[in-house]
């Protein structure tokens, strides 16, 4: 079925049309984006059991965006009523205008940006989904969860807890201007089998994860995960120190995303190139990669958490490019960037909620497949790793440093596994040796969604990233 | 719609207990590129939230919990009120009882405005002293204003008004071409301008040395001093092992009244909750569950001696007077911060992202700039990583006398860690 626009929010369109042409009569330009957006979440161990309906992406509320005197500023509430916009507009109007004279009174000048174009734009997209968040019997589901904790408990004598999450948003989003009416409706669902072992006072994680554009019918098979997660946290009860250096690696599809989204996501986010704070500026056009290093960024790449119709500044989805053949040749851009910045959007503004500003962010950051296999990459390995399961990862777009925390690597020796496990697994070094090293890609790849992106520290948003299994060479620790 | 009139519904409905947290948000933010406005922004929200109990026979209790949109209808809350019900009479939990009301000190009232913050904040951020060479590349600044209030089928009703703010600074330095940056997110109540100032003129300060840094050494295991809030994550291991949810679900290794480890040859950590804390943003009476909050030690010179966390954790473990912790200070410890930079070791003062996890005691971060002390010279060093675990470091880690407050927390100035892997990327020791 489809999943359906929100009510709500089409009940709401004739007061924020009306919102729009009253602070026209003030503003040089006016957006609103509107958003409904309802889920669920269940969370099952051995110790506790929950369910509720909020998750990441979960909201319901507007933000209004004005512009003047090169300025732009935004307005978020959450009680709009389309009854009486002339409300509203006045508390914006007031509010924005007690701002302002704050910024007189500290001398604080605007960043002079231009107007945004308001080209006539229409978008109906509602995605397709077996179930609806709001809509699901949850007591089937309490019950295949429970089972699969109680499963994992009995596959080691170290489990100390087996959990299952899940949870599952049915995203609806609403944007106006004069001249654009934009609606897209979609569901999405992520979700994962962990396991926590103890042994010798030493505990150690597992898990596995799933993500994909529909709702919960992504879990039927969730069941199939258990497996991975458990064996995973036995062979980190076992796992050595790694020997600090310099290794040949094999990333498998999760540390390929990983360290897409952290080497040329955040290294082409152009809001960052505005300010300054990206080497990439300097590098369009340039040899970045080896050959085999191609690289797609957009939410038209895939089809996972945060593949939607159109940004949140109302600029339809796109497909870039970033690195062509090893050659960097543009990065991703929000509305505002693009015009400081004299470039086109490429559907990348988005806020981590309606309170929340637009920065530049990334969809689907993802490597292109090669041509080889896996067996081929690991016979060609003298002596490194295998990298397998990203706990996390930080950017550094203007020295371009890397950082990926791996959960463990299998060591390679002449061609073969020697059965020797390495965990945690610290990988560094700088972003355009560890691509332009890239020597083989496996022909298969992977997309995974089920992380969340902080910009840093701060804005989360879903991303989703992946690719083939990459041969290259990086510093371990 | 009020949260009167959905405490009102809660009541009627068949939900055995219930709680609703009602948070209203006014905020201002303002974003610049160097010293000009990229953008301003006001917020008027208000983000209520309800949990239901649902009794299922004498031995088991769930909950379920939903945000309730302030513009959604009587009738769809209403049906979300059931909808919570039937869900949290499918997920069984072991009983326990919501907070009852109980005596506490309120806080002092917060009279302050988010115009005010705001106009502190740009003012001192106007006011830091920057050169040609080393400057503000661009800050956000963050302010808010929450008026806090929660209620539960118990009878507690408590609400409280604080002020929460956040700085996020970049600053750059620049030599002969060169430019690097350094970030610094600060989490603040109001605004401390004389604090903010001093520690982004610090970090402009290291910034230069960032530009001569060179690469570090591979120096393999050895004495790494963490003088930054970097030193957060190391104190919050303990903060988090001391959590009731560690110890139902079999996480932690910590004992009330065993010692954290057996022959401890470095400084023995004191870790007490604080109820307030000048300058903290989470100056709260209770917790978000009503539980007063006061001042309490939790670990004596390395001996664990109280629990802390959520009620259900806490309950379940027989503890009716716990509470998740707010504010907290780790004491000092036997030496001088100058001390503690005697003999050979690594001064890290910049990470990517500096973490200790909590459920296995494994150390990482990627240096960004640190201080290469050997034989008497110091050396800038960018690169290359720290790792470890802190089984290995805590019989013998130190801390300063001196202590130093970020955020909700103050710890030692300075922390030494004997134990550390230091990962380099010049290929040998130098």
């Amino acid at each position: 079925m489809k999943a359906p626009f929100s009510k709500y929010l089409d009940a709401l369109t004739p007061g924020l049309r009306k919102l729009i042409d009253l602070l026209s009569a003030h503003y040089d330009y006016v957006s609103v984006l509107s958003t409904d957006s309802k889920g669920l979440m269940l969370r099952i161990s051995q110790h506790s059991k929950s369910v509720g309906n909020q998750t990441m992406t979960t909201e319901r509320g507007t933000v209004v965006r004005v512009y003047r005197g090169g300025l732009y500023s935004e307005y978020a509430l959450d009680s709009f009523d389309p009854e009486r916009p002339e409300e509203t507009a006045e508390a914006i109007r007031k509010t924005l205008d007690a701002q302002l004279e704050l910024l007189k009174r500290t001398g604080v000048k605007p960043f002079e940006t231009g107007k945004l174009s308001d080209e006539p734009l229409e978008i109906f997209v509602e995605r397709e989904t077996e179930y609806l968040p709001e809509d699901c019997e949850i007591s089937g589901m309490v019950e295949k969860f429970s089972a699969i904790s109680d499963r994992g408990m009995a596959m080691s004598e170290y489990m100390l807890d087996c959990m299952v999450n899940v949870q599952s948003t049915h995203v609806c989003k609403l944007f106006l201007t004069k001249n654009r009416y934009l609606r897209q409706s979609y569901v999405y669902s992520e979700g994962a089998v962990a396991a926590i072992l103890a042994k010798d006072g030493q505990n150690k994680f597992g898990y596995k994860s799933l993500s994909g554009l529909c709702g919960f019918e992504l879990f039927d098979d969730i069941d199939s995960k258990l497996k991975g997660a458990v064996d995973t946290a036995l062979e980190l009860l076992d796992a050595d120190r790694i020997e600090p250096g310099e290794y040949e690696i094999i990333t498998s599809p999760e540390v390929s995303g990983l360290i897409a989204h952290e080497a040329f996501g955040h290294g082409v986010e152009m809001d960052m190139f505005v300010k300054g704070r990206a080497l990439g500026a300097e590098y369009i056009d340039k040899r970045v990669g080896s050959e085999l290093c191609t690289m797609h960024e957009g939410a038209l790449c895939a089809e996972n958490v945060t593949s939607y119709a159109f940004d949140d500044e109302g600029i339809p989805a796109g497909d870039v490019t970033e690195i062509d053949r090893g050659i960097l040749r543009t990065g991703i851009c929000d509305a505002l960037a693009a015009l400081r910045l004299g470039t086109v959007p490429t559907g990348n503004g988005k806020r981590e909620n309606f309170e929340h500003k637009v920065y530049t962010r990334m969809t689907n950051t993802i490597f292109d497949s090669g041509s080889d296999t896996l067996e081929d990459m690991i016979k060609s390995v003298k002596h490194g790793y295998l990298l397998e399961g990203m706990d996390s990862g930080m950017e550094d777009p203007k020295h371009w440093g890397i950082q990926c925390i791996i959960t463990l690597g299998r060591e390679i020796k002449d061609g073969a596994f020697t059965g020797k496990i390495v965990a945690p697994v610290i990988m560094t070094g700088y972003v355009p040796d560890l691509l332009g090293n890239i020597s083989m890609a496996s022909a298969d790849r992977l997309v995974f969604g089920s992380g969340g992106c902080g910009k840093g520290h701060k804005e989360w948003v879903k991303v989703a990233d992946g690719g083939p299994y990459l041969k290259t060479v990086a510093r371990l620790g | 719609m009020k949260t009167e009139r959905i405490a009102e519904l809660l009541r009627a409905s068949s939900a055995d207990a219930w709680e609703i947290i009602d948070s209203r948000i006014k905020g201002w933010e303002f974003y610049f590129i160097r010293h000009e406005l990229d953008q301003n922004r006001a917020k008027d929200v208000e983000h209520v939230t309800i949990r239901v109990y649902k009794n299922i026979g004498e031995e088991a209790m769930g909950s379920a919990s939903a945000r309730i949109a302030v513009s959604e209808t009587e009738e769809n809350v209403k049906k979300t009120i059931d909808d919570l019900v039937y869900q949290a009479s499918l997920v069984r939990n072991k009983p326990y009882r919501l907070n009852p009301p109980r005596d506490f000190e309120p806080m002092p009232e917060y009279s302050g405005s988010v115009e005010a913050e705001a106009e502190a904040f740009i003012n001192a951020m106007n006011s830091v002293r920057e050169t040609e060479t080393e400057d503000i590349n661009s800050f956000e600044i963050f302010t808010d204003s929450v008026e806090r209030r929660l209620i539960n089928s118990e009878g507690i009703d408590i609400t409280e008004k604080y002020p929460s703010s956040k700085v996020e600074v970049v600053v750059n330095a620049r030599k002969d071409g060169h430019e690097i940056e350094l970030y610094r997110l600060y989490d603040l109540g109001s605004c401390d301008r004389d604090g903010l100032v001093r520690d982004v003129e610090e970090v402009l300060q290291i910034g230069k040395d960032k530009l001569i840094a060179v690469p570090t050494p591979a120096i393999g295991t050895s004495p790494v001093v963490f003088s930054t809030d970097a030193a957060l994550e190391i104190y919050g291991y303990f903060l988090d092992n001391l959590n009731a949810a560690y110890a139902v679900r079999g996480m932690t290794s910590f004992e009330l009244g065993k010692p954290m480890a057996e022959d401890i040859r470095g400084d023995k950590v004191t870790l007490n909750a604080v109820r307030y804390m000048e300058g903290s943003p989470s100056n709260f009476a209770c917790d978000a569950e009503g539980s007063p909050i006061r001042d309490l030690c939790m670990i004596d010179a390395g001996v664990p001696k109280a629990w802390c966390g959520s009620r259900m954790f806490t309950q379940y473990m027989g503890l009716d007077d716990a509470f998740d912790i707010s504010n907290w200070e780790v004491s000092g410890g036997s030496r001088s911060a100058a001390e503690l930079r005697k003999g050979n070791f690594l001064e890290v003062v910049e990470f990517s992202d500096f973490q200790v996890d909590s459920m296995t005691g494994d150390i990482f971060g990627e240096i960004r700039l640190g201080y290469l002390h050997r034989d008497g010279n110091v050396i800038p060093v960018s690169g290359g990583s720290v790792s470890g675990s802190m089984r290995d470091n805590i019989p013998e880690m130190y801390m300063s006398k001196e202590t130093r407050r970020y955020s909700s927390a103050r710890v030692p100035a300075v922390t030494r860690l004997e134990k550390v892997t230091v990962s380099g990327i010049s290929g040998e020791d130098q």
